[in-house]
């Protein structure tokens, strides 16, 4: 009697070794899908150390942002590549008396920006927490901006900003991130990042 | 231009190569027309109402400095009774062949109400933001740097030839003469071939190398006078037309007069500084005008001396002259009393020796004159007459042609007498003593003429001085008179005229002021520096001579002697050697008294520089002294320059041609290249930078030199950067417009 056999896998054609090669394979690519994504990340995140010894000031700021410290700050950083408002970062520090408080600071900020801004507006303020644990005020803000060429034709832009008021001894350090409003939630984690290394 | 290429992009990088080269057309010394109507705005002065601002006068301005500063006259931004207006409104020529579009706000910085100019500063935008001076970029012209322009230059004039929809113009003509004042000497006025519309008036007049030379001015006379022409805009009366019955706009007739730049620098110069000066002593005592201004005692002088008076009287003039100059005495004027000089030759109207009406640059009374110089007068009759807010005041005639000599006085000069009969002095300004003497040439002089010599003070004559006589002493010479007061003259100003035949023959001033020191007058004394937290502080404070930078204001204080009040002294004040305040005005103080304060104040605080205060009477120094800021020299401004070229351009999308916006362009200084800036991303590095707008557009807000090596880097969201090293524009490139493709990467 002759029995034929129809459909039988052949059990013996996967090899343990050829098994956990496919086990590699995908370990591998997982792996490389990882490194690839913090590569990305560090570029994209990567950051350049300033420290500036006169005003008691150390940060990290993203690397490729065009650095400014010829302004009444101690230094402005701005992403230049953005094509409609360019994301800022700028710390300055002011003199301030005994009695000031962060609402004596706000009020002028408010005041003097009112004054440059158009249709600025600020929200509630609020308590913020430093990495180091101590407490800052934070306040929310939008205003218009635009090109000061009045020969090129660009719409305005709707620019989202924060301001982090640091009261210490008889100086106030004002820490404000500005960025297109339609960004501001994608490019926060980077004023974040920023904050997290201040050092003041 | 030319590129040399460094890095991976030769593609873009050779597209700016070819459009540099096809941008070459000779330039750097020619006319950039388009850089100047860009840099010409249009002025309306404004009075807030409750729902819209109404326009109370317009006129025409120039940027000169890229922060926003504008020159232009001060009749027409300067609130007064004419222009009553306390807004300005700048607008801007946005394209060139199109109406200007209001833009700015501004505030007037510095103000000359005589010389008719103001500068004037942008400080907010139209909807009431202010403007951080800093972040302005703007087109402008600079000043020409010689002040003698020559007759027949090539002038082209710049501003709005109406109030209406046409866009910024311009006009040619060439320089046709010079007008002479007291306030300017004989380079007071530039007259132009060209006519200039009213509404021109405070734009510019350019030589052939682009420089500004010249406002063109003109003060339109009052409303209720004859000769007033305005236009009525809106509805300022709120009856529901737009008539006769509301507020009209004065834009004045044509003009062919402009003043100098001469006069502009000081006043930019204290504008871009932020200086200002205060009298603290005795302040400027505004004299009150009562009665109707009016000219008296018209004649004429073939010259005038260093003083600025006439050297003789004449009734003719030779053939072939080429000065004439029609004195005047002026009283109950004001700066805002508009005056007109129109000549006549046989009857046919000249404007080459008239003058277009323009604002009073004098005192409330006194003597003046108005003269044309370096110009061959044509032979015949003059007619003379001038106007006083467009209702014609006095005339006078003059004959120029062949003339028989006739008997004259000239040359008068003032002086201390010695012992062997010679005059010493300088000429104008003696010591108060009991005796003055004054020489004066005499000519055609026939024994038996009738003279007299008459002294004047305060507008009387002085009893006793009066000499009168037969003439005994020759044809030709010079002669000496005095004046002697056994109790000793009195300070103050003195004439002296001198008649032949009962006609006025020669005429001059002289001024005795000070203590006698040798054969000169001593009037002013410890002249001096000094910084104080307050005036009183600053009467008793050592004196300084240098002072650390940062300072925020210094004290001039000076002692005085002998000087009556009503005479009328120089203040001059010059950082570096160059003049940024100068102003003539009576005394107002006592007589002799200490420490006579002024201060110099700053933006913020005084700049560096060397700063010198100089105390003049008739244009002659009597006191002065220097004090050094900081490193006692003026910071160099980067931005001043308005030599080189300029990169204008768009950035497109390489698939699909459409314009990207936002993109950053940098120019990097020579110092770095661009993989330096792109490793570093630092300011300091950055010579010039642009953004694009919507459209791909881009201007470079500075201009490039010539010879020299930048380095560019183009970046932009979600397209491949561009960098090129060594770009070198060249003298003969003019505005290079480029067009710069970006591929998507």
């Amino acid at each position: 009697m002759t029995v034929i056999e129809v459909g039988r896998e052949d059990r013996g054609g996967l090899t343990l070794r050829q098994r956990w090669s496919h086990y590699l394979v995908l370990i591998y690519g997982v792996a490389m899908l990882l490194i690839s994504i913090n590569l990305r990340d560090s570029i994209l995140y990567a950051t350049v150390p300033y420290e500036d010894v006169r005003a008691g000031i150390r940060a990290f700021y993203p690397k490729g942002w065009l650095l400014d410290n010829e302004g009444d700050y101690v230094f402005r950083v701005r992403d230049m590549t953005r094509p409609d408002f360019k994301t800022t970062i700028q710390v300055q520090i002011i003199p301030i008396s005994v009695d000031s408080t962060a609402r004596n600071l706000l009020d002028n900020l408010l005041l003097t920006r009112a004054q440059i801004f158009g249709q600025y507006r600020q929200y509630p303020r609020a308590a913020f927490q430093l990495s180091d644990e101590s407490t800052a005020t934070a306040v929310n803000y939008t205003f218009v901006a635009g090109q000061d060429d009045p020969f090129l034709e660009s719409f305005p832009t709707v620019v989202a900003g924060q301001d982090i008021v640091v009261l210490q001894r008889e100086q106030a350090v004002i820490v404000t991130f500005q960025v297109s409003a339609e960004r501001y939630d994608q490019l926060y984690p980077v004023f974040q990042t920023f904050l997290e290394d201040l050092d003041f | 231009m030319t590129f040399r290429r460094q890095g991976a992009f030769g593609v873009a990088v050779a597209l700016l190569c070819l459009n540099g080269a096809s941008g070459v057309i000779a330039q750097s010394d020619v006319l950039d027309l388009d850089r100047i109507k860009r840099a010409t705005v249009f002025i309306m002065q404004a009075r807030q109402n409750i729902t819209a601002p109404i326009i109370t006068c317009v006129g025409s301005g120039t940027l000169v400095s890229r922060d926003g500063l504008i020159l232009t006259n001060a009749h027409n931004t300067v609130p007064n009774a004419n222009c009553p207006g306390d807004l300005l409104i700048i607008a801007l020529s946005v394209r060139p062949d199109e109406p200007p579009i209001p833009l700015y706000q501004a505030e007037i910085v510095q103000a000359d109400e005589g010389l008719d100019l103001a500068l004037i500063r942008i400080a907010r935008t139209n909807d009431g933001r202010l403007v951080e001076p800093s972040t302005l970029a703007l087109p402008f012209v600079s000043l020409a740097e010689s002040d003698e322009p020559r007759l027949d230059t090539t002038l082209t004039i710049v501003g709005y030839p109406n109030i209406g929809d046409d866009a910024v113009a311009d006009v040619r003509g060439t320089i046709i003469g010079f007008t002479a004042e007291p306030s300017g000497g004989n380079r007071s006025w530039i007259k132009t071939s060209a006519e200039i519309p009213g509404t021109m008036s405070g734009g510019g007049a350019y030589n052939q190398n682009g420089e500004l030379i010249g406002v063109p001015t003109t003060a339109p006379v009052t409303p209720d006078s004859p000769e007033s022409t305005c236009l009525t805009l809106q509805d300022t009366n709120g009856d529901g037309q737009a008539n006769t019955s509301d507020n009209c706009i004065p834009i004045g007739g044509l003009i062919n007069s402009l003043r100098p730049a001469s006069f502009v620098r000081p006043l930019l110069r204290a504008a871009s500084l932020g200086l200002g000066i205060e009298f603290l002593t005795a302040s400027q005592q505004q004299q009150e005008t009562t009665g109707s201004p009016t000219f008296s005692g018209l004649f004429f002088a073939p010259s005038v001396n260093e003083a600025g008076l006439p050297t003789t009287t004449i009734r003719s003039l030779p053939s072939g002259s080429t000065s004439l100059y029609l004195f005047f005495n002026y009283a109950n004027m004001t700066s805002e009393t508009v005056y007109e000089l129109r000549a006549t030759i046989d009857g046919i109207l000249n404007p080459t020796f008239g003058l277009s009406p323009v604002r009073w640059s004098g005192g409330r009374d006194g003597g003046w004159y108005v003269g044309t110089s370096e110009q061959p007068l044509p032979n015949g009759l003059y007619d003379f007459t001038l106007f006083i807010n467009g209702v014609a005041s006095d005339s006078a005639r003059l004959l120029v042609g062949p003339a028989e000599p006739a008997p004259s006085f000239s040359d008068i000069v003032f002086g201390v007498e010695d012992i062997q009969g010679n005059i010493a002095g300088n000429g104008f300004v003696l010591p108060v003593a009991s005796t003055v003497s004054a020489r004066f040439i005499y000519r055609n002089m026939v024994d038996g003429n009738a003279w007299a010599a008459i002294w004047v003070r305060g507008g009387a004559e002085i009893p006793g001085s009066r000499v009168e006589e037969a003439w005994t002493f020759g044809e030709q010479g010079t002669r000496t008179i005095r004046i002697q007061a056994p109790s000793g003259l009195l300070p103050g100003s003195y004439r002296l005229d001198l008649y032949i035949d009962n006609r006025l023959a020669a005429t001059s001033n002289l001024t005795l002021a000070g203590a006698q020191d040798g054969r000169f007058a001593r009037i002013f004394d410890d002249t001096h520096f000094t910084t104080a937290d307050s005036v009183e502080e600053a009467r008793t404070a050592a004196a300084i001579n240098s002072f650390s930078a940062q300072t925020e204001s210094i004290y001039a204080l000076f002692d005085w002697q002998l000087l009556a009040p009503d005479t009328l002294w120089t203040v001059s004040w010059y950082i570096d050697d160059q003049l940024f305040f100068e102003q003539t005005l009576p005394w107002s103080a006592s007589e002799t008294g200490e420490n006579f304060v002024m201060r110099i104040t700053g933006r913020e605080n005084i700049p560096d520089g060397t700063y010198r205060l100089e105390l003049k009477l008739n244009n002659l120094l009597f006191g002065s002294q220097s004090a050094r800021v900081g490193i006692g020299q003026l910071p160099i401004d980067r931005f001043s320059n308005t030599s080189g070229v300029q990169i204008i351009g768009t950035i497109f999308d390489t698939y699909t041609g459409t314009g990207i916006s936002g993109a950053a362009i940098f120019i990097i200084t020579e110092d770095y290249s661009a993989a330096d800036f792109l490793r570093d991303w630092n300011q300091t590095q950055v010579f010039a930078e642009a953004i694009t707008d919507r459209n791909g557009r881009f201007e470079i807000n500075r201009l490039l030199q010539p010879e020299i090596q930048y380095s560019f880097v183009i970046v932009a969201d979600g397209y491949l950067p561009i960098t090129a090293d060594g770009v070198q524009v060249t003298p003969d490139d003019e505005t290079l417009d480029i067009p710069i493709y970006l591929t998507p990467g």
